[in-house]
């Protein structure tokens, strides 16, 4: 179980930089992140090395955030991968709300940060599965 | 081209004298509600001796009248009531407005006197594309129209391709429009090959219940080939036709044997010289049902000094200037900020903080309203502000009567409020 941040950004250009700057300043690293547009405005999702510290960095410049929980599922980079993953969970009717991947080491790991419904069952599911999980406060 | 013309063209002082006659009936019809009963207690029995003894008796405003729900200002039993107008709007209490079978009458009577003074006659086709229900606008008109005699299309506004359908296929001769909608609806003529000028009847236009420039007005009479003439009115008076422009087109005549009208300083209340610019006080002179004594309209305008050419003694009032409170008009409709404010802070998932725009897009006044979120129920997700976006629409939407364009904003993007925060930016420019 890892937590992620949700940032509300309305969609105009220099928003995203002003984040990664207020980040970059902080020194906090950005691990991955995905945004999802509904075209006047979006949400930004960040995974930090540090979650704690840039919740506390983003809220002190009044941006609209919330901490979420996610499964950052540790797999093999190779053809199938994902697929074996997605499998899993779909065969227990688990549904992904969100959901993206970031290579590790390119041929050896991905990350997937899964956002799913149903948190305790899944996560019960994928340790079943064999599926490495990263631990809480683990870092990637 | 007089309607009645004893009544319109009838000697000043002789017009005086029957305002004083019915303004002390209207104050004893009046003090039978409640409401009236109370603050016109200690008038004598004998009435006013001069009209500028109105001066005396307190206003009323629409917070009286909203306190006053439902029937603080019903003057006559509730049986003879026949009909009820009002405002939009489900925060607070509406204005809601009474009328008895002799109102409605009379209603009809002035709209009749309106469209005779510009000429409309029995043998026109009447297209009425104002809003029909409790807005005041489209139903005033419409029995206004009947009583005339003159057929009258209840259309009602939008749809602009079948109104253009009408407008050429049955030879529409009147229309009763709201004048951003006349310049909305020009656009689709191009599209349609219909050159109005040559391919529709039109000879004469209403336009009204928003103000209007005179630059808008002549635009208006350029791209249609016809006569446009301001009409102005408030439901608590009845609606349309309280004042109204003759041929002349300088000024409206407000017929002074229904209304007294008063031109107050908005801030003290004083009455104000002939011929100043101030706020709009009105007294009605016959209406039954419910009676208003110096009811302040918010509207801005001066009494135009000197007699029309036209012939008529009432007296002419400029159009309207603006308002002296923050009420907006939205294609037409009316409403306040407060309301917007109460629905947006009855949502959960809206910040303290918000903004409200209103602009000319494509002629028609757009509302926009700008929201926060509210951090502590954002749960990080796209599909909770798009669901939430729709709820503030609907919610403002069933409000207000208008369809606003919601923004979801981040806290940063509006203005920091110090003190008593402005919210409230009308950037469509002066009056048109």
């Amino acid at each position: 179980m890892s937590v992620q941040l949700a940032v509300f950004l309305e969609n105009h250009p220099g928003k995203l930089e002003s984040i990664t700057k207020a980040l970059a300043e902080a020194g906090v690293n950005i691990r991955g992140f995905s945004m999802a547009s509904e075209g006047e405005y979006g949400v930004l999702k960040i995974l930090a090395d540090d979650p704690e510290k840039a919740y506390r960095v983003l809220k002190e410049r009044h941006y609209t955030l919330s901490r979420r929980t996610v499964e950052i599922a540790l797999i093999d980079d190779r053809p199938g991968g994902l697929h074996e993953l997605l499998t899993t969970l779909s065969s227990r009717q688990i549904n992904i709300e969100d959901c993206y991947g970031i290579t590790l080491e390119e041929g050896c790991r991905a990350a997937i940060v899964l956002d799913v419904e149903r948190f305790p069952e899944a996560e019960a599911v994928l340790r079943e599965n064999g599926v490495r999980l990263l631990g809480e406060g683990e870092q990637l | 081209m007089y309607w009645e013309l004893s009544l319109e063209t009838m000697e000043r002082r002789e017009l005086e004298r029957h305002q004083l006659r019915l303004a002390n009936a209207s104050l004893a019809r009046a003090r039978r509600s409640p409401h009236y009963g109370q603050a016109l207690a200690r008038l004598p029995e004998t009435g006013l001796a001069s009209l500028r003894a109105l001066e005396e008796l307190p206003f009323t405003g629409k917070s009286e009248l909203r306190a006053g729900f439902p029937y603080g200002f019903l003057a006559v039993d509730p049986e003879e009531v026949v009909r009820l107008h009002s405002s939009s709007g489900t925060t607070g209490n509406p204005t809601v407005v009474y009328h008895t079978r002799g109102d409605i009458a009379d209603w009809e009577n002035l709209i009749a006197r309106c469209m005779y003074s510009t000429g409309v006659r029995k043998k026109d086709v009447f297209q009425n594309m104002m809003g029909y229900g409790l807005f005041t606008g489209g139903i005033g008109f419409h029995y206004g129209a009947e009583r005339l005699g003159v057929m009258t299309i209840p259309i009602g506004p939008g749809n602009s391709k079948r109104q253009i359908w009408f407008l050429q296929h049955l030879g529409t001769t009147v229309i009763h429009i709201l004048p951003s909608y006349a310049l909305h609806l020009a656009g689709y003529f191009p599209e349609l090959g219909i050159d109005p000028r040559r391919d529709l009847k039109l000879r004469i236009a209403f336009i009204g219940a928003e103000p209007h420039s005179e630059a808008i007005r002549r635009k208006i009479e350029e791209i249609y080939g016809l006569k446009a003439y301001n009409s102005y009115g408030l439901s608590e008076m009845c609606g349309p036709g309280v004042a109204f422009e003759c041929l002349l087109q300088n000024g409206l005549h407000l017929w002074e044997d229904h209304f007294y009208p008063e031109i107050i300083d908005p801030l003290s209340g004083r009455l104000l010289p002939e011929g100043e610019e101030g706020e709009l006080v009105l007294t009605t002179l016959k209406r039954e049902a419910m009676p208003l004594i110096r009811y302040r309209t918010g509207d801005l305008t001066r009494i135009l000094p000197g007699p029309c050419p036209c012939g008529r003694t009432h007296r002419r009032i400029e159009r309207i200037k603006g308002r002296s409170d923050d009420m907006l008009i939205i294609n037409g409709v009316n409403l306040f900020p407060i309301q917007i404010e109460k629905t947006l802070m009855a949502i959960p998932a809206v910040g303290r903080n918000y903004l409200i725009e209103v602009r000319k897009v494509d002629h028609m006044d757009r509302l926009e309203v700008k929201v926060e979120l509210n951090e502590d129920v954002f749960r990080g997700t796209l599909a909770e502000l798009e669901k939430l976006q729709a709820r503030v629409v609907a919610e403002l939407r069933a409000e207000l009567g208008v369809s606003p364009v919601v923004k979801l904003v981040e806290p940063s993007s509006l203005p920091v409020s110090e003190g008593k925060a402005r919210r409230v930016y009308d950037l469509r420019g002066g009056l048109g």
